[in-house]
């Protein structure tokens, strides 16, 4: 993942181009259609992101909570006003109750050369499951990965061995086995960077997400 | 002989096309899943609405839609979430979440109605390449949580 970033990066960065290069980006005018923005805190963290919302005649940019737009015409470009919380929940309440609960990430720690769970790790298993029982359809994917210590392939091997370790633990505590997809990426993604055959616990380890 | 040979290599390039190529499309990665629906919901799919299940995979392409009673959940691949009130329409017009290859970006399309946008990884990886699409704005986004109500004419 780490050594994949650069990558990552100009790929960005060829989409923006792509996105923004072509001059002002073609809004399709439905006139008459009227369109509300609403910039929301985050339901779980309460943070409160940044959007820019563009029409023929300019953008406006959005960064506080409840801060909206109201768009009627491309002739002026979207203004900018506060609503109160109170109005922004009897619009949108019901849909954001519709919201599927947020995906969560865990990250469990093994042994050396081994699929056996350190101490702590053990622990977050029960968190892992309590995330899955929150989801009403949940989609669980298990990544395991190994520190630069042996070969590539026998790394490959002991990812695999790690992510089977950790499915067959969430199906003892009865997670449907094909809500599961377990699969190693070895060595490829360091959590913490280092050059080959180093010791490094960080790496030894599986991720998690639970959606 | 060689003639016939030569047919029958043609028949067999000709075919293999029609068939390969089909056989690959159909088997798309999902972009997502519907994880919450109520009411009439819906999943257009190359021109036809079929009734939407909780549980569905959604593909790059496909149109949400909710009847007067209806709502739908929906989290796709890199944990952006969606949903939609009643009488509303949303397309999925691009989803490309390959992030070991550089292949980010997402383009929903608001036709009608309410709907909430929970931004995922893709917003955190490659924010330019989001775009929320209405019939009178555009919204680009860095990020967290957007709803958005589309009155059409």
């Amino acid at each position: 993942m780490i050594g994949r970033r650069p990558h990552a990066v100009v790929a960005a960065f060829a989409v923006a181009a792509l996105t923004y290069g072509c001059g002002p980006k073609s809004v399709r005018t439905d006139p008459g259609a009227q369109v509300l923005v609403v910039l929301l805190p985050d339901q779980d963290t309460g943070n409160v992101g940044k959007v820019v919302v563009s029409n023929a005649a300019g953008q406006t940019e959005l960064s506080t909570a409840y801060s909206s737009t109201r768009v009627t015409t491309s002739r002026v470009k979207p203004p900018a006003k506060t609503l109160k919380e109170d109005d922004v929940k009897k619009r949108f309440g019901e849909v954001l109750a519709t919201l599927p609960p947020a995906p969560l990430h865990f990250t469990l720690y093994f042994r050396f050369d081994s699929e056996e769970l350190t101490d702590e790790s053990r622990k977050i298993v029960q968190d892992v499951l309590q995330s899955v029982k929150a989801q009403p359809v949940p989609d669980v994917i298990v990544i395991g990965h190994t520190d630069t210590t042996g070969s590539q392939t026998s790394n490959f091997e002991l990812g695999m061995r790690r992510a089977n370790a950790v499915r067959t633990l969430l199906i003892d505590a009865g997670l449907s086995a094909s809500a599961i997809d377990a699969r190693s990426h070895g060595e490829l993604e360091l959590l913490v960077p280092t050059s080959n055959d180093v010791f490094e616990p960080k790496n030894r380890r599986v991720e998690i997400t639970v959606r | 002989m060689t003639t016939r040979r030569g047919w029958v290599a043609i028949i067999v390039a000709v075919v293999s096309t029609f068939v390969t190529v089909p056989a690959l499309a159909q088997t798309p990665v999902a972009a997502g899943r519907i994880k919450l629906a109520s009411g009439q919901v819906f999943v257009v799919r190359g021109g036809t609405s079929t009734p939407a299940e909780v549980g569905q995979a959604v593909l790059q392409s496909d149109t949400l839609r909710t009847g007067a009673d209806g709502r739908l959940g929906v989290t796709l691949r890199d944990d952006t979430r969606v949903s939609l009130g009643p009488g509303s329409e949303v397309r999925l017009d691009s989803f490309l979440y390959t992030p070991s290859e550089g292949s980010l970006g997402l383009v929903l399309n608001f036709v009608r109605g309410i709907a909430v946008y929970v931004s995922g990884k893709i917003a955190k990886l490659a924010p330019d390449s989001i775009r929320l699409e209405t019939p009178g704005a555009i919204v680009g986004v860095r990020g967290t949580t957007v709803a958005v109500q589309v009155v059409p004419r």
